[in-house]
């Protein structure tokens, strides 16, 4: 296990060098001058020219990538166009935001959903089960931005049950119970599809199980279906249940980047949308870093979860 | 266990209902004389110098005031062109030969932190500007504001309240340039010496009549009454600004009583709002959205070409039936609101036959196939891509078959005024209260001439314009260089937005000015229960 997990550490070296390269290469290859953005349009030649070669534009690609990446292994995200402010103190906040809001989604998804697929499972065939899976199917397939503006035109504008926009009642400011009331909808928006894949999974499973050879012999000898369910089917079901679990943390944080501009909700995602049509350069490229370090690490950890409950893989 | 499960459910949703209603320390009486505006972006920095965006100036100029102002107390359709008005200068004087200007300087006027203005403040705010060997000089700021300032020659310190610039050459738009876009708006030196030039835009500080209280970006910018404003008091006693760049979210914000007011409001949203009992107010305020036909393109080089693309398309349908109303047809490069706009001049009228017999005397009777560029969002840009299918459309007509070419925003504007021989035209949204907009636009060595049009007799007459010492000169120079435009069709300008708010029935007193932003001493919310 220590070899695999020291050999799986070792691999996201070179997949976060690749990410870093991918994120200043973009960046490099956008039309537009750093310098012009931050003097502004008007501005004379002379004093771009002087600002490029004070902020290392002129030099070679490479030359400026090492720059760029020794900066930030050094805890340097560079300071942001717009703001004037260093961007690792600014965006260590929104990460903050994106993670509530993904853990809002990652409980949406396991609750409902587990507890959409034992229900169908619990009532196969019926109509239950039925109309339980096509909300499953359904969710699946519906856009999170669609779901988003749905769920807002609902709940926010008809029924006026629940905050439209941000984290926080603007006009009173942070709570707890606010913040609970602004995590609903985007947390809802942003697990349907995992949600979705959930319900379906732990219907399959269950079914399976309840199905199997061992599950007749405990009704053979006579224990009750309650403990038949919890204690064995259920806990059958729950290792493929957490890899499945794992998997979807990566979708719901994607998911998240999208759900955020429109909720308003202040994390990494609507302040990537907003730098970009600001034009500044260093935030965008912290962002899109930060969550694309997220995935790496994310999936480290679906993957030490799942040799954990795979012995073959703990060899 | 059903029992017990129930009654948590309905115990948790009495519960959050409970705290709906509780306002967390802040009174009712305060929220009553709060207004939310919902905004259609973040904005830039809280330094008046150094920001850039329309969105942002509408935030800074509540915090802070420039020597001269815009009147914006008017409605749109009672005046075209806000008229300039004193502010910090309570009068100030032009010489015949327009090189020196001096300001008489309002007295008793203090900043928010209760540093003194008077002369040596605006001094200060100047060199920042223009005096590189200035501790506090801003190579950003001055940038900036380089249209505006980069005339001016000397400043001299007459006394405590009086201070006179000396120019390098005649500038005719200087007044309107220190009222308007690029405003030179005076900041505390104090707070400028505490903070420095990037650390400023965090504790911003001026002399107007909201002071600065709060930022979380990307949540909110609030703003507080100066109690000690010299002016008349503010109604409000907090504006907040929050960014919504989701016009759904924006609409549905305003529905749901989380905003009082929403700038940029949807076309398709509008009809509905009204129905629902929003109030819709709308300006006139400078803006033309255009097409820039590219001069190194070998069909848009023709004369007659370009003359055909501004006869076949409908801005009148475009506006009345895709942006339902919410703009005006263009057939002026010249922005509206400004001295030089005249809303009777017609460049082209829609004219589809006559666009194809011109096309076909080009030597196009079969038209041809070109490249349209524009960006797929941006400030101001309205609903580009589906103007750009309406334009599209419109060309095919006659025979001119166009390849659109989108792009984000950011990669728009940095490609915007690099057009390569292959595109035929681009476009861009723009306009400025002062008619020295034309030299932005059109100018043969001006940075934003996208077309790279370029006529000596344009630049002559701009020439003139800009060093003119009378108004009426001037504003006559502007008008022919408008009408040299029109004849050479090197603008072609499709609408001008007008800039609809929409509000709940409860703000009072908010009125659009024939300007891009907008004064909200007057605002007030009355509430009837």
């Amino acid at each position: 296990m220590g070899a695999y997990l020291a050999k799986r550490l070792l691999y996201m070296i070179p997949i976060l060098f690749g990410v870093s390269f991918l994120v200043f290469s973009m960046m490099h290859l956008m039309p537009g001058d750093p310098a012009r953005m931050m003097l502004g349009q008007q501005a004379a030649p002379a004093a771009i020219e002087a600002l490029r070669t004070k902020l290392g534009l002129n030099q070679p690609f490479l030359v400026q990538y090492i720059h760029w990446l020794s900066n930030i292994l050094r805890g340097d995200l560079g300071t942001s166009i717009t703001m004037q402010i260093p961007v690792s103190a600014y965006l260590f906040p929104k990460l903050i935001n994106t993670l509530i809001l993904a853990a809002g989604g990652l409980i949406v998804c396991v609750v409902i959903g587990i507890g959409m697929g034992l229900i169908s499972a619990l009532r196969k065939y019926t109509w239950i089960d039925r109309v339980l899976m096509f909300l499953a199917q359904f969710g699946a397939n519906t856009p999170g931005f669609w779901l988003a503006i749905t769920l807002m035109w609902l709940f926010a504008t008809k029924l006026g049950w629940l905050p439209s926009t941000g984290m926080y009642d603007v006009r009173t400011g942070p709570s707890f119970i606010g913040l609970i009331k602004h995590l609903i909808m985007p947390a809802f928006a942003t697990a349907t599809v995992s949600l979705a894949v959930i319900a379906r999974l732990t219907r399959s499973s269950l079914i399976d199980v309840m199905n199997a050879e061992f599950i007749k012999t405990f009704r053979a000898n006579g224990i009750s279906e309650s403990k038949i369910i919890w204690k064995h089917a259920f806990r059958n079901i729950l290792a493929p249940l957490l890899n499945m679990i794992g998997l979807q943390i990566g979708y719901l944080l994607g998911g998240a980047l999208f759900v955020e501009v429109v909720f308003n909700w202040p994390g990494i995602g609507s302040q990537i949308y907003a730098s970009i049509t600001s034009e500044d350069m260093p935030m965008v490229q912290a962002g899109v870093l930060f969550i694309a370090a997220c995935f790496v690490l994310i999936n480290l950890i679906n993957d030490i979860i799942i040799a954990f409950l795979n012995p073959r893989l703990k060899s | 266990m059903k029992k017990y499960l129930i009654l948590l459910v309905v115990l948790l949703l009495v519960f959050l209902q409970g705290c709906s209603s509780q306002t967390s320390g802040t009174t009712q009486s305060n929220i009553n004389k709060t207004l939310v505006i919902g905004i259609e972006s973040e904005a830039d920095v809280l330094d008046p110098d150094r920001a850039g965006g329309w969105v942002t100036y509408r935030i800074n100029r509540q915090i802070h005031e420039g020597l001269l102002t815009e009147d914006l107390s008017a409605a749109s359709k009672s005046q075209s062109v806000p008229p300039l008005k004193p502010s910090l200068a309570t009068s100030w004087d032009v010489s015949k030969d327009g090189l020196h200007y001096t300001f008489h300087l309002r007295k008793n006027v203090k900043f928010q932190d209760g540093t003194p203005f008077n002369a040596q403040a605006v001094e200060f705010n100047f060199r920042r500007l223009i005096d590189k060997n200035f501790k506090y000089y801003d190579q950003r700021s001055a940038s900036n504001l380089t249209n505006t300032v980069s005339d001016i020659k000397s400043m001299k310190l007459i006394d405590d309240n009086t201070i006179e610039f000396t120019m390098k050459k005649p500038f005719s738009a200087f007044l309107r340039m220190l009222a308007g876009s690029s405003q030179v708006a005076m900041i505390s030196p104090t707070a400028l010496k505490k903070y420095g030039n990037n650390g400023y835009s965090e504790h911003p500080v001026g002399t107007g009549p909201f002071e600065f209280q709060e930022r979380v970006k990307g949540e909110k910018i609030v703003l507080v009454r100066n109690p000690n404003y010299w002016g008349k008091e503010p109604k409000l006693q907090r504006v907040i600004f929050v960014p919504l760049s989701d016009d759904s979210a924006r609409v549905a914000a305003l529905e749901s009583g989380q905003v009082d007011m929403i700038a940029v409001p949807p076309p398709d949203a509008i009809k509905s709002l009204k129905e629902k009992g929003f109030n819709i107010e709308y300006g006139a305020p400078p803006h033309v959205w255009f097409l820039s036909p590219n001069f190194n393109n070998p069909y848009m080089k023709n004369l007659k070409v370009r003359q055909a693309i501004a006869m076949a398309i409908d801005r009148k349908g475009m506006a009345k039936e895709l942006l339902k109303n919410t703009v005006t047809p263009a057939y002026s490069a010249q922005s509206p609101a400004n001295d030089a706009y005249d809303p009777s001049f017609v460049d082209y009228p829609y004219d589809p036959k006559k666009a194809k017999q011109l096309l076909a005397e080009a030597g196009y009777p079969n038209g041809f196939t070109t490249t349209f560029e524009t960006s797929v969002d941006g400030s101001g840009q309205l609903i580009p891509v589906p103007m750009a299918e309406w334009i599209q459309q419109d060309l095919a007509k006659i025979g001119i078959k166009v390849k659109l070419q989108t792009y984000e925003w950011i990669s728009y504007l940095g490609k915007w005024s690099d057009m390569s021989s292959s595109v035929g035209f681009n476009q861009m949204s723009w306009g400025m209260s002062t008619p020295y907009y034309l030299y932005n636009i059109a100018y043969s060595t001006s940075g934003a001439n996208a077309g790279k049009y370029s006529n000596p007799a344009f630049d002559k007459v701009v020439n003139e314009a800009m060093t003119a010492t009378n108004t009426e000169t001037a504003t006559e120079d502007w008008k022919k260089a408008n009408e040299l435009i029109a004849k050479d069709a090197a603008i072609i300008p499709i609408v001008s937005d007008k800039a609809p708010y929409a509000m709940a029935n409860y703000v009072k007193g908010f009125v659009v000015p024939n300007e891009e932003w907008y004064d909200l001493t007057n605002v007030y919310i009355k509430k009837s229960n």
